[in-house]
């Protein structure tokens, strides 16, 4: 019996943990670019360079109250500095589609000038957030940093694996549970959501019966600024804050929210996990784990790994071609605009 | 048309040859400012930029003369974008040398399609590719970082002498890393040492766990880690620590520096490695200076690019002007026995002694001794983590 | 302005921003970029056949540049003997249990009715035909890999002049394209951008971790060229006399030794030139010769069914077009000139670094060329891969120009001044996506927007 638990802990501790707390900081973006996708129909490639933008302003508050003496007992001081992040974030993207997205929507440009319109975008922040923190790896996380550390729980169980879990995990997986049911709540409940489901819906016959667009365009950037800053400021107290990493994070961001249904937000949340558990679980070797499941004479000789982790990227995108191929709405049904 | 094309042709090689005229050496420093490495690039560039500074200052320099560094953006992957950049040192700025470029991609691109046809020398810090051994170079590229064939070697004695049979090997997806994997790989299974697990990781990605997981379902106690200490690797003994997964490292040179401590903690306890260099006085005297210069001083490749640059110096010294194939000449020379040795902080002394007509050894901050391809010969310093820092335990 | 006449003054500006940097930095330097420019345009010129031609958004372009490099390798190395007898055999076993595999499931495709049963079949086949073929392939990547890993390491190639690797990058990519069309061209617009971005970043996964065929991370240098080494002009006695007759006029009246030492720098110099005119000689013949084809197949019917299955894919094929067939067709040849363009990128450098590619240098830049010079127009993307790669290569010294500029009046040692002229190298970027934006919003159609006989210069304005 012991060892079917030592097991469950073992995939608990190098499977299960890591992929939620992967998958939630995929989902929190990849909710973000379904979101712009589903309402402004477009693929919005500065949504990661907007992740870090959003993050940058972040560390750099948590900074400031850090030299200041605020902190938030075990918690991490950056989620003081959250709002404010948020808000700057928001003015930003704000800022940018007044500048350049609104020009295309008013002369109703195609969905690929959109995108080649946000490539540009992407390199315009992509500038600025280099200018401003420079390249450099940030460390800006403080705090407690275990909820439980493996050797803790070896002693507490008496069993032979350990189970680790992190502040930034936990926070990180609380958070995006809060948060996948506000998007979906404010989009059926809210009178500015169901405008914007129609907008989303039917461009034409929304203005007809009286919704302002401007009004809905920029709830979406609100929100979309607001999920993006989250994302990225808890991704980076996760790991670390590195401008470079949030660009390389845009392509498994897509493949969670095409492989979950593009413009579904729970498809998004779905598509998070499904990728994460994915990159985890199909590269893991899984020898070990059915050492303690099976008798000793029956023990493989090989690790038991799917595929190497060499092709561990690869892996989000075999997913999401295959997907596109069987299923192109993703798998739930993601809005066909 | 032709006729202006060929003056100011002529009016371009005629500064080739003569760009000493004027009281300013310009140094071209190449390397990735832009692109993955881009965290790593600008101490490394302080780093050279300080030996030139302490060259300047002394007022010996070719009887006064000061060096202006230009630099100059390798983007690290991009090779067109790196051999425009080299060219446009070379033959718009009218750089005497380079000190550069950094990873062995681009630094190959540069020397073969740039540097060696301009008769320009190379020194770059950082490009460990076995590969690039074989290039054809005419004596115009050298490396102040040993190659990674060797280091495998070094670092699987290590852990034979220390009785560890068996390891799980990760290391960061590129030259370097792949390198030295392969020459670990294949010197310790000569002793009988075993390897459970042999995976990649890429730097910049966004997760770890994977890695971790699969590292260490292969049931070995020991992880060796080759990656870069602020980048993947970092990550990924993060990632181990955090699961539990390992608590017992083996670290490559490009790990090894306080600043890996200062973030892991005192965790890291007990890791051993090994890192190029002897455990000369020259290493923890350039450590103060690049401390007080700001740099971070143990970044990957500093100290070499520190050595880099004063050999620039020197050698110009040397060779008595800056002419570029002057210098070619000259820096086997001043890098190499006989002579008398010059440390970091001693540039000026070294200025001093071959405006004389004497000899020097130039040793710097990392042990710098060349063979006749114009690579270091790499002496390398086995180091253990005790008391929250890197300590030396022997050198091999 | 007729459509020529703007043609012809977006060039002379081109032409006339080359010479500035002729004269003001160095003719070398304008060469090395001249180079790069007309294998940029090739590369643009194919994303615009997709593009401008058929409306494909493809942003796979890295995975076809980097399939045209790989050719270059395989076809001008020189075999590695002792691989082959290492692994060949097993190899050989691989390979042909892979076409068995095929074969059986193509067989067991049409007889077996649509349903579970054909989807278990096949995957049956498939599954099993994997184990055999990894039971080979396994131990032979692992021998071929074992073989002097630093030097060699892999099969090496044919050992065939580079200049064939050129027809084979095209081959390679239109192979590939092939493939890829046949199951993604069924999408959506954006839904073909995403999967083709995915798709090349697969081909780059398998480029960087099958050493066996590529060498990985390891990279192959040290290709060989169709045009003279540098170093062995400098000691050709024809090429030194060359040299001396050209600059004859100069060299008078010198010493010997200001002779001596001007007349060597200067066969430095020449030689340099005279490489990289070479290559630029190539490179001009390539670029001509796809952008007539393509001038002729737009103005051909074949073009202007495309561009009617472009602007009304219902209509065109109401009217019995096969746009399926057609759009395939038409992403096989973009795709095609995309690996020429690579094959071409991996000759200049005479290396292949597979971990040198990345979406945003060898599909977004490219991206840039197409838009800003002018989708649907071959001589816009043409100078749009001139514009954009002169200004990608420019920011950097004019960024750090500006900056200096900007801060003067700040002290020497400000740290609001030292931290700006650090990042300076970040100004290319910046530039790039500025001038993307401004491009898009005051001149939609790019620089050299496309003009048909339907569509008249007020249409354009109006897009």
């Amino acid at each position: 019996m012991t060892d079917v638990f030592n097991a469950i802990i073992l995939l608990s501790n190098f499977v299960i943990v890591p992929g939620l707390t992967y998958g939630s900081q995929l989902a929190l973006g990849a909710l973000g670019i379904t979101l712009v996708y589903g309402i402004l129909r477009f693929a919005n490639f500065a949504h990661g360079d907007l992740m870090a933008f959003g993050t940058m302003v972040a560390v750099l508050i948590t900074w400031w109250l850090q030299s200041m003496g605020v902190s938030f007992g075990p918690l991490p001081t950056a989620l003081l500095a959250l709002p404010v992040a948020i808000a700057v974030t928001i003015a930003m993207a704000l800022f940018t589609d007044k500048a350049v997205y609104k020009f295309y929507r008013k002369k109703r440009s195609a969905p690929a000038v959109f995108v080649i319109a946000s490539i540009g975008v992407m390199f315009v922040l992509n500038g600025i957030v280099r200018f401003i923190i420079g390249p450099n790896d940030q460390r800006f996380s403080d705090g407690e940093r275990f909820i439980i550390k493996a050797r803790a729980f070896k002693q507490i169980t008496g069993l032979n694996e350990g189970l680790a879990i992190k502040v930034s995990q936990g926070l990180t997986i609380g958070i995006t549970f809060l948060l996948v049911g506000a998007p979906f709540w404010f989009l059926q409940r809210t009178r500015t959501g169901k405008a914007m489901r129609a907008y989303s819906d039917n461009e034409d016959l929304a203005l007809l019966s009286g919704i302002d667009p401007e009004r809905v365009v920029m709830v979406t950037w609100i929100i979309a600024a607001a999920l993006a800053t989250i994302a990225g400021t808890l991704y980076g107290l996760d790991k670390s804050f590195k401008p470079f990493t949030y660009f390389q994070l845009l392509l498994p961001l897509f493949a969670a929210a095409i492989v979950g249904g593009i413009g579904n937000p729970l498809g998004a949340i779905l598509g998070g996990f499904v990728v994460a558990f994915s990159e985890v679980g199909i590269t893991y070797a899984y020898k070990k784990f059915l050492g303690y499941l099976v008798p000793e004479s029956w023990e493989p000789d090989g690790l038991l790994q799917f595929l190497s982790t060499d092709y561990k990227f690869a892996v989000s995108f075999i997913i999401l071609v295959l997907v596109l191929l069987i299923r192109p709405t993703g798998i739930l049904k993601g809005r066909v605009i | 048309m032709k006729k202006l094309l060929l003056a100011s042709t002529l009016l371009a090689a005629m500064t080739g040859s003569a760009m000493a005229a004027g009281d300013e050496v310009k140094i071209g420093v190449l390397l990735g400012y832009t692109g993955p490495i881009e965290s790593l690039t600008p101490d490394m560039a302080a780093s050279a930029e300080l030996a030139f500074k302490e060259a300047s200052d002394s007022g010996l320099l070719l009887g006064g003369k000061r060096i202006v560094p230009v630099r100059a953006d390798s983007t690290c992957v991009d090779s067109a974008a790196a051999t425009a950049a080299a060219e446009r040192l070379i033959s718009s700025e009218g750089i005497a040398a380079i000190m550069g470029a950094d990873c062995s991609g681009v630094t190959g691109a540069v020397a073969n399609n740039v540097a060696v046809p301009n008769g320009v020398i190379m020194i770059s810090p950082s490009a460990t590719s076995p590969g690039l051994s074989s290039i054809k170079d005419n004596g115009f590229f050298f490396r102040t970082s040993p190659s990674d064939a060797r280091q495998g070697q070094v670092l699987a004695d290590v852990l034979k002498s220390r009785g560890i049979r068996e390891v799980a090997v990760t290391y960061t997806n590129n030259d370097y890393g792949k390198g030295l994997a392969d020459s670990f790989g294949s010197a310790f299974k000569v002793g009988g040492g075993k390897i459970s697990i042999t995976a990649a990781h890429e730097d910049g990605k966004a997760d770890y766990s994977a890695e971790v997981g699969a590292l260490s379902a292969a049931g070995s106690k020991y992880l060796a880690v080759f990656g870069y200490l602020d980048q993947g690797g970092k990550g990924i003994i993060q990632a181990s620590l955090d699961s539990g997964a390992f608590e017992n490292f083996v670290l490559a040179d490009g790990m090894i520096g306080d600043s890996l401590i200062q973030a892991i903690g005192k965790d890291l306890t007990g890791a051993v490695g090994t890192i190029a260099g002897a455990r000369s006085k020259g290493a923890s005297t350039y450590e103060a200076m690049a401390a007080k210069a700001g740099i971070k001083k143990d970044g990957p490749y500093v100290g070499e690019s520190y050595d880099a640059g004063a050999l620039i110096a020197l050698a110009m010294q040397a060779a008595g002007s800056a002419n570029r194939a002057a210098i070619q000449s000259k820096i086997m020379m001043v890098a190499n026995a006989p002579g008398e040795k010059i440390m970091p902080g001693e540039i000026a002394k070294g200025l001093k002694i071959l405006s004389s007509g004497g000899d020097i050894d130039y040793v710097g901050a990392t042990n710098v001794e060349f063979n006749e391809i114009g690579e270091v010969l790499g002496t390398f310093k086995e180091v253990e983590v005790k008391g929250g820092k890197f300590e030396t335990i022997k050198i091999h | 302005m007729s459509n020529a006449q703007r043609s012809a003054l977006a060039f002379a500006i081109m032409a006339g921003l080359l010479m500035v940097v002729g004269f003001s930095q160095s003719w070398p330097l304008m060469l090395t970029i001249l180079n790069l420019c007309l294998i940029s345009s090739l590369m643009a010129l194919g994303v615009n056949i997709q593009w401008g031609y058929a409306g494909l958004f493809n942003v796979g372009t890295m995975g076809f540049a980097a399939l045209g490099g790989v050719a270059a390798v395989l076809v001008s190395k020189g075999p590695v003997p002792e691989a082959w007898a290492a692994g060949g055999w097993n190899l050989f076993m691989a390979a042909l249990l892979f076409v068995l595999t095929g074969a059986a499931a193509i067989v067991a495709y049409r007889p077996i009715p649509k349903g579970p049963l054909r989807v278990l079949a096949l995957s049956g086949i498939i599954i099993i035909g994997i184990f055999a073929i990894r039971y080979f392939s396994d131990p032979a990547i692992a021998d071929i890999e074992a073989v002097n890993p630093t030097v060699t390491g892999y099969l090496g190639g044919l050992g065939l002049p580079i200049l064939f690797s050129w027809a084979a990058g095209g081959l390679f990519a239109a192979g590939a394209a092939w493939i890829i069309g046949k199951i993604t061209l069924g999408l959506r617009s954006d839904y073909l951008a995403i999967a083709t971005l995915g798709i090349s970043e697969i081909i780059i996964a398998l480029l960087k971790n099958e050493d066996w065929l590529t060498r990985g991370v390891k990279n192959v240098a040290g290709l060989p060229r169709p045009v003279p080494f540098e170093v062995d002009l400098q000691k050709s006695e024809k090429f030194i006399g060359w040299t001396e007759w050209l600059n004859s006029n100069a060299l008078e009246g010198l010493t010997a030794s200001e002779r001596g030492d001007l007349l060597s720098a200067l066969v430095i110099q020449h030689s340099g030139i005279f490489v990289k005119l070479g290559y630029a000689g190539l490179f001009t013949v390539v670029l001509v010769a796809v952008l007539s084809l393509s001038v002729m197949a737009l103005n051909s019917p074949w073009g202007r069914m495309m561009r009617a299955i472009r602007d009304n894919e219902v209509s065109a094929a109401a009217m019995g077009k096969d746009v399926t067939g057609r759009r395939l067709q038409v992403f096989i040849i973009g795709s095609a000139v995309v690996g020429i363009a690579g094959a071409m990128l991996t000759t200049l450098d005479g290396q292949l670094t597979p971990g040198s590619y990345n979406p945003l240098r060898f599909t977004f830049l490219i991206w840039v060329m197409v838009i800003v010079g002018g989708s649907g127009n071959n001589l816009g993307s043409v100078l749009g891969g001139f514009l954009i790669w002169f200004i990608w290569i420019e920011a950097e010294p004019v960024g750090v120009w500006l900056i200096d500029f900007a801060t003067g009046w700040m002290d020497e040692t400000s740290p609001i001044r030292i931290h700006l002229m650090g990042s300076a190298q970040h100004m290319r970027l910046f530039m790039m996506g500025l001038v993307l934006l401004l491009v898009m919003r005051f001149n939609p159609g790019g620089i050299l927007p496309e003009v048909t006989k339907a569509r008249t210069q007020k249409e354009i304005d109006r897009d």
